[in-house]
């Protein structure tokens, strides 16, 4: 039915190879040492973002550039509430969600009028004036400075924040596979395959287009909280749109044609990133570079392309068995 | 005094902000003029701005000297059509040839990832340095209002560009096919103009729209390699405020951003300036969400 971003279908599938993943990701501590593990827990970070964005662009034809901007409201929510009003760091993680839900609702009601390309423009233009106001408020924010938060558990010990940032990935990609499975993944679909024909069958289009931004900005904020939670110091450059271009890079890497594409995505292009790191800048460059070359010749990503090539790589040595 | 305002110090920021609002104006006539003959937005216009300014700020430092930057400005002008259509070449054409199944996301990803590498790029090359081109104008005084030499120059040097464009569009062969690649594709190709020849001169003079932009505002701000962020900001935001395809839109729309700028500046607060463009956007959606001008269907 739906093609490009969700020609994959939404069978057990995606969850059994989502939940391989998670196991695998579970059992990585055993192995690795703590900076990598640091490294992995904010790639979990990306992982709820990058499958939000997936729900919003690929199952739903919103190609809002605003995902790190909904992150920055939660962290900023939580981080502002216990600077200021000294709430507890639950009360603030809660109202986090609440209030980047609220936003994008809000923003989703005045935006999803518009066709798609200005919907982007305009979730464009949010993300930025976000950003800018964060940098020029800087007597209630800090500004560039940075606001320090208060760690989540009083610690820094990585192996609790591993796991507490592997179980909101599981939970986000979980959540997002029921909304995809359940009657409204099929609903945001149709909306996307053809909104008039959707709302012409009685789909009530706006609605379910605010449902979704409105729940990928929840999950965004409440992961943007976590993370103000574990980095400590927050600054308005969570907010720049590098952030949303690497979630990008890391759905594409992953692959734009899959559900467990983002989960696969963001950790590899954490890690590779953080190696590159030594040498400065050079990493996006080489990822701007890997994402114009999947997308000019093997569009379902690298995770794909890895998989096909062993493939193949088996078919030909079964093949020489066969003729040994 | 207006509500408590120096009206001496309203005019000067008014006519600061309109100055301003033209440089807006070439931006987002840059991001219009592209999606019109391609149908594509180009997410990558602050790092051509940011390409302009560069190479501006080099051309007068090395080799002209701050005195002879209208002379740079073409050149940077025609660098930067050049970088700009041979990216067009390698990355866009593809799209319309290479069998691409959803161009909407294909030009979108591509030009992200394209923003993602000039802009890596330029941080590796020069790293976070700040740089001034310069500028030995003086500040003139028009009546009592003192207006800032390089401000008022970077506004000429607009106009002069908004002109030359109106020229190019009005009374050339190109432009008349480009006017008409806008209208339909389709019947341009029909007729039997070379469209991919076509949409990489188009792609080539709209982020020369933007380095022009770069290289005007290159004295008045500073160049470092992301500079470009709040001014294709407001293009962007003129976009939907004059609506997308619409020439006098983008015009209108640059005007209008600079004028509440600097009435936002005045009334309620200079340190949020560049949040004023946002609000008026919303404003705007509000009331007209068609936009000023530009297409009548906006809905999907």
């Amino acid at each position: 039915m739906s093609r490009g971003l969700t020609r994959r279908g939404c069978g057990l599938r995606p969850l059994l190879i989502s939940g391989l993943l998670i196991g695998v990701a579970a059992l990585v501590p055993l192995r690795v040492n703590d900076y990598l593990l640091q490294v992995l827990t904010i790639s979990f970070y990306y992982v709820v973002l990058a499958v939000s964005w997936n729900l919003l662009a690929g199952y739903t034809g919103q190609f809002s550039l605003a995902q790190q901007a909904f992150a920055t409201i939660g962290a900023y929510t939580t981080g502002m509430l216990g600077h200021y009003y000294h709430v507890p760091i639950a009360v603030g993680i809660v109202a986090a969600g609440l209030v980047s839900g609220l936003v994008g609702a809000i923003l989703g009601v005045m935006v999803l009028r518009l066709r798609a390309i200005y919907l982007a423009i305009a979730t464009w233009a949010f993300a930025e004036t976000l950003r800018i106001t964060l940098t020029a408020a800087y007597e209630f924010t800090r500004g560039d400075l940075g606001l320090s938060v208060p760690t989540l558990l009083g610690n820094l010990d990585p192996l609790p924040y591993y796991y507490i940032f592997l179980a909101m990935a599981a939970a986000s990609t979980l959540i997002v596979y029921l909304v995809v499975r359940s009657p409204i993944g099929f609903f945001l679909r149709a909306i996307k395959d053809d909104e008039l024909r959707a709302a012409s069958m009685g789909i009530n289009t706006t609605f379910w287009k605010v449902f979704a931004f409105a729940l990928t900005s929840v999950l965004s904020g409440l992961a943007g909280a976590f993370y103000a939670h574990y980095v400590a110091v927050i600054s308005p450059q969570i907010a720049d749109f590098t952030e949303m271009a690497k979630i990008i890079v890391m759905v594409i890497v992953g692959g734009i044609g899959t559900f467990a594409g983002p989960l696969a995505g963001a950790p590899v292009v954490q890690v590779v990133s953080s190696f590159l790191h030594q040498y400065g800048q050079w990493s996006n460059v080489i990822f701007a570079v890997l994402v114009i070359v999947l997308m000019r010749t093997y569009r379902d990503g690298g995770i794909a392309l890895l998989l096909h090539a062993f493939r193949l790589l088996w078919a030909r040595v079964a093949d020489g068995r066969g003729q040994a | 005094m207006l509500l408590g305002v120096d009206l001496q110090l309203l005019s000067q920021y008014v006519i600061a902000g309109l100055m301003i609002g033209v440089l807006y104006a070439l931006m987002a006539l840059g991001v219009t003029f592209i999606y019109s003959v391609m149908k594509m937005i180009n997410w990558s216009m602050g790092q051509f701005y940011m390409l302009g300014s560069f190479i501006q700020y080099l051309l007068v430092v090395r080799w002209l000297g701050p005195d002879l930057w209208f002379v740079a400005l073409p050149i940077t002008a025609a660098c930067v059509f050049v970088i700009g259509a041979i990216l067009q070449l390698v990355l866009i054409r593809p799209m319309f040839t290479g069998g691409v199944e959803r161009r909407d996301e294909y030009a979108t990803v591509i030009t992200i990832a394209l923003l993602l590498l000039l802009q890596s790029l330029a941080t590796v090359l020069n790293g976070p340095d700040e740089h001034t081109p310069g500028s030995h104008l003086p500040n003139l005084t028009v009546g009592t209002l003192p207006v800032s030499g390089a401000t008022l120059a970077a506004s000429l040097g607009g106009i002069a560009a908004l002109i030359l464009f109106a020229v190019l569009l009005r009374r050339t062969w190109v432009g008349l096919a480009l006017r008409a690649a806008a209208q339909s594709r389709i019947a341009v190709q029909t007729a039997g103009v070379d469209l991919m020849r076509l949409d990489m001169i188009a792609f080539g003079i709209g982020v020369a729209l933007a380095a022009i932009a770069g290289a005007l505002l290159a004295p008045v701000y500073l160049v470092y390699p992301t500079n470009g962020a709040v001014t294709t900001t407001k293009g962007f935001e003129i976009i939907i405020i004059g609506g997308l395809g619409s020439i006098p839109g983008a015009l209108v729309g640059g005007l209008l951003l600079g004028l509440v700028e600097a009435l936002g500046s005045v009334f309620i607060a200079p340190a949020y300036q560049n949040a004023y463009g946002f609000v008026l956007l919303i404003a705007l959606l509000l009331i007209r969400p068609t936009g000023l001008f530009g297409e009548r269907l906006r809905a999907a």
